[in-house]
Formats: C-alpha cells, structure tokens, sequence
C-alpha cells in the first residue's frame, strides 16, 4: 500500500485535525455518490476505497500510539497488516443478534507481537498443556472467541498464571473488559516476576491513563452547591418528579 | 436509566451550549411531531448526544428553527433538526416503548402504533432495516430483563447487554463506519448501565432488588474499583470516537465525553461520602 500520509495528502506531522479534515475533503470529491455520471468513476471509486484504507491506517496507528506508548514494531505491523483480527471468531455475543464486527479487532494489542516472541522463549513447560496451547495459537489467530471456549474447558483447580494470562486477552478481545483487567492482575500475582503480565495490566490501565491525561483539557466536574453541573443535574431530577418526565422542553402548538 | 451522557455546562461555551441546547429542542419537537406527547415526554439528554455524533459523522443537511415550549414558555428556543434527527427520535421510542411495556394495558395496541410511526414513509431497504433494529434491540432487553431476574453476577455480561443495544442505536447505516460506532456504542452502552448500577446500589440492597455490584459492594476499594471500571469503558469509547473523522461540533462532543459523563457520577459519590460521614459520627 501507498504511504497512507501521501494519499491524504499531508505530511507524517499533521495534526489529528488535519488529517480529518483532509480525509473528509478527499472522501467526498471521490464518494462513488459525487461521481455517478464521471465517465472514470472506476477509478474514482479505486480512489475513494485507498483514502478510506489510508484514514483507517493513520487513525489506528495514532491511537494504538497513544494507548500504548507507540508499541513495538512488531507488535503494530502484526496488528494492522490484515484485517484477520476481525476474524469470525472475534465476534461479542451471538451472531443471531446479527451484531456487527467484533470486539476482536481493537487491541491490536501491541503486544501481541511481544507476545508471539515470549511464547518461544518461556517455553518452559507452561504450554505442555494441550488446552493452553490451543488458547495460544488462538488468541494469536485473533480467535477469542474459540480461545474462551477452550480455556473455560480447563478445571478451575488446573488455572496456572499462564491460563489468566491468555484469559485476560481473551476477554479484552471479546470485549470483558472488567474480567479482563481482574485476570491479568490475578496472572501477574500469581508470579509477580513476569514482565509479560506486569505489561499486560499496564496495557490495559494505560486505556485509562490516556484518557485521563485528555480529559485535563475538558475540565473535571466539580461538584458543590454552586456548581452549574451540579445544578443541571438537580434541575433535571426535579423536573422528573413533577412533570412526570425529564424536560418536557419544546411543545408544540396546542401547549401553550 | 438516562441522564448519564450530558454536558459539564461550567466548561462550556455559551454558543456551544446553544447547539447543543438546539439540537435538543429539534429531537424534542420531532418526537411531539410524530409521536404526540408520549413520544415527547420521553426525551432525554443521552440520545441528544448521539443525534450530535451521527451528525457530525455524517454532516446532513440541517435546518434551524424556532419554537416556544412549556418547559421556557416566555422566550423563543432555536431548534436544528436533519435526517438524524428522526432516527434518533424513532430509537428513543424503541427504547422507552420497551421499558414501559409492564406499565401500559393496552400495550400490543400502542406497541402497533408505535410500529407503524417507526416505518411510515420509508423505503424497502430502509423498511427491513429498521424492522431487523427493533427486533434485534427488543430481543436484546428481553434478554437482560430475563438474565437480572436470574440474578446473573457477571458484570461484563449484564453491562454488556446493554453495551449491544446502545451499539444498535448508534449503528444507524451500515458503511464503514458500522464497526467503530459500534465499539463506541457499545462501551458507552457498559458505562450507562454500570454507572446506574454505580447510582442505585444502597437502594437496591435495601430493597433486595437487582444490581450488578452487589458482590463487590463490600469490597473495602469499592469506590476506586468502580472508578476505575467506569474510566476503563469510557477510555475505550473514546478510543473509538477519536477514529472517526467528526469535525463538526467535535468540542462539544468531547466536553461530553470526557468531563459531562462524570456530572452525575460525582453528584452521586459525594452524596454518598456525606452520607458514611453522617452514620460514622
């Protein structure tokens, strides 16, 4: 694939704002929409899905960066360079819901890749377990789903470290993200000495340190009697109580 | 369980909660215009921020208005109102329709009128997919009802639950946008029923009622754990909103975002600290 920077025509130091905003100029002039009766619409519409590829690029890297301090090389080239991590298996809940996409797809887990290398390296006797090893090749398969099968299939009493280690993965990639956060720390109480669980409960608490460190420019709310927050809210209870629904705001004709 | 995702207005700029204001008052009007006042009385702030996010994703054209309404009788209110507008109004109905089914006798008939508004004047393809929607969203309440009467303890798969619905409201077309809205949605959907569950715990222990937390209420870091479970479903939602190319309307979206969803949470903790105070002393 083209630089994604190139296609939207910017340069590797454009702010996030830049990029939307270029992406939302390119993306209209080439929308198969707008090009209806453009005698090279093929190539137009080639043009529309390149800049979409770009967009999804550039965004993905920026905010896997963000959460996770930029991630090995490794780890961000395994993330992207296909979409597998989509895979059916990735799925939240039942596909009778007719849910879209899965949950699979987000992490990216920068990690990953860092993963992919210790499981070589610490072979040292965790994976003889036939169930752990198939969670493992699951999970980086992107297959979380068919990963929490397998590893719910392990008696309770056999759970090692290495079992929420991959469970914690599996949850984050199906979206539990509560259980998951609970068995990656669990995983790395139970051998404290292993950097890959320590960075796993980083990398799932640095979600929330990333966020924070944005919400310091939109301002905490305070509370406190004259706080105009504060005084929405209470406003709005009130309002629930005696008009029998929240801001019965707009009426039409026949109210007033 | 609404009235979580609002603006801190302290941090907010008069014009910009002016729009917002506007685009509240035009879903609150559409909702009276196609569904009389049970549709209308069922507004609320939550689905006037996914009106403003699908608006500034897909940037339809709007028209502004004016109107005078009960709740501001003396002064004239501007109103902005697009395509959105409707299908947020029509999922504000789903949703409210399926919590007050216990409530109303007549319920398959209003069920029936609700319906047919929901579909009026759309297209076939349109038709099946909104047809698909409330089912889908109906089914999915259904489920959580039934998995709370169960007294299910798992707090991904409850929150979850309603992780999907919200995931189903903001999904309003199916493009390439479909996934990334829907992990908004769906985190955003685990940070609603969470913080509500966050909000009604004392009662519902004292009434013997349902609530997810119940198990990790006597937790001595019940407070900082539910922190930071709230941060971590809120860290993921934006994670996703910060992907989509939204220009318009984007500082409000984030005032939203990263400061007015915790107003009401920490209205209810401070409430809650007085509280421990008064029965320690």
């Amino acid at each position: 694939m083209n630089d994604p920077y190139r296609v939207l025509e910017l340069g590797r130091d454009a702010s996030e704002e830049e990029i939307k905003k270029s992406y939302k100029a390119l993306s209209r002039r080439y929308h198969p929409d707008a090009n209806i009766n453009n005698p090279s619409k093929v190539q137009a519409e080639e043009k529309f899905k390149e800049i979409q590829a770009a967009y999804t690029q550039i965004m993905k890297e920026r905010t896997e960066g963000y959460q996770y301090n930029g991630g090995s090389a490794y780890g961000r080239n395994s993330s992207y360079g296909q979409n597998s991590s989509y895979g059916s298996g990735s799925r939240y809940g039942e596909d009778s819901y007719g849910g879209f996409g899965g949950f699979g797809g987000f992490g990216g887990f920068g990690g990953f890749g860092g993963f992919g290398g210790s499981g070589q390296g610490a072979n040292t006797g965790y994976e003889e377990d036939s169930y752990l090893r198939a969670a493992g090749n699951y999970i980086r398969s992107g297959y979380y789903k068919e990963a929490r099968t397998t590893l719910d299939g392990v008696e309770p009493q056999d759970r090692n470290a290495r079992w929420y280690y991959y469970s914690a993965i599996a949850n984050s990639g199906l979206g539990n993200n509560v259980a998951a956060l609970e068995h990656a720390r669990r995983a790395s109480a139970m051998e404290p000495g292993n950097s890959d669980y320590q960075d796993l409960v980083k990398q799932f608490e640095s979600g929330g340190s990333w966020y924070t460190q944005r919400q310091a420019s939109y301002g905490y709310p305070t509370t406190g009697s004259g706080n105009i927050c504060f005084r929405l809210i209470i406003a709005n209870l009130i309002c629930n109580v005696c008009c029998g629904g929240s801001g019965m705001c707009c009426g039409g004709g026949g109210f007033y | 369980m609404f009235g979580y995702i609002i603006v801190n207005k302290a941090e907010m700029k008069y014009k910009e909660f002016d729009i917002y204001h506007s685009y509240y008052c035009g879903l609150c009007r559409k909702l009276k215009e196609k569904y009389g006042i049970w549709g209308q009385i069922s507004i609320n702030y939550d689905m006037t921020f996914v009106l403003m996010l699908l608006t500034g994703l897909y940037e339809p054209e709007t028209v502004s208005g004016t109107c005078r309404c009960i709740a501001h009788p003396f002064e004239e209110q501007g109103t902005l109102s697009n395509v959105i507008t409707e299908y947020v109004a029509d999922m504000n109905v789903v949703l409210t329709n399926f919590k007050c089914q216990d409530d109303w006798e007549d319920e398959k008939k209003l069920h029936k009128y609700i319906y047919g508004k929901l579909l009026e004047g759309k297209s076939k393809k349109r038709k099946d997919f909104y047809t698909e929607k409330v089912r889908n969203i109906n089914m999915m309440m259904y489920d959580l009802a039934e998995a709370e009467k169960e007294n299910k303890k798992d707090i991904d798969t409850m929150s979850g639950m309603f992780g999907q619905v919200m995931a189903q409201i903001v999904v309003c077309r199916e493009d390439e946008w479909s996934e990334n809205l829907g992990r908004l949605g769906f985190y955003l959907g685990k940070f609603i029923y969470l913080l509500d569950a966050y909000e009604d715990i004392e009662e519902d222990i004292q009434k013997g009622t349902y609530n997810p937390l119940k198990k990790k209420y006597d937790n001595p870091d019940f407070e900082d754990e539910c922190k930071t479970i709230l941060t971590m479903m809120m860290s993921e939602c934006c994670k996703e909103f910060e992907k989509l190319p939204i220009l318009e309307n984007v500082e409000i979206l984030r005032n939203i975002l990263y400061s007015g969803v915790w107003c009401r949470y920490e209205v209810v903790r401070e409430k809650r600290i007085r509280q421990r105070e008064k029965t320690d002393e």
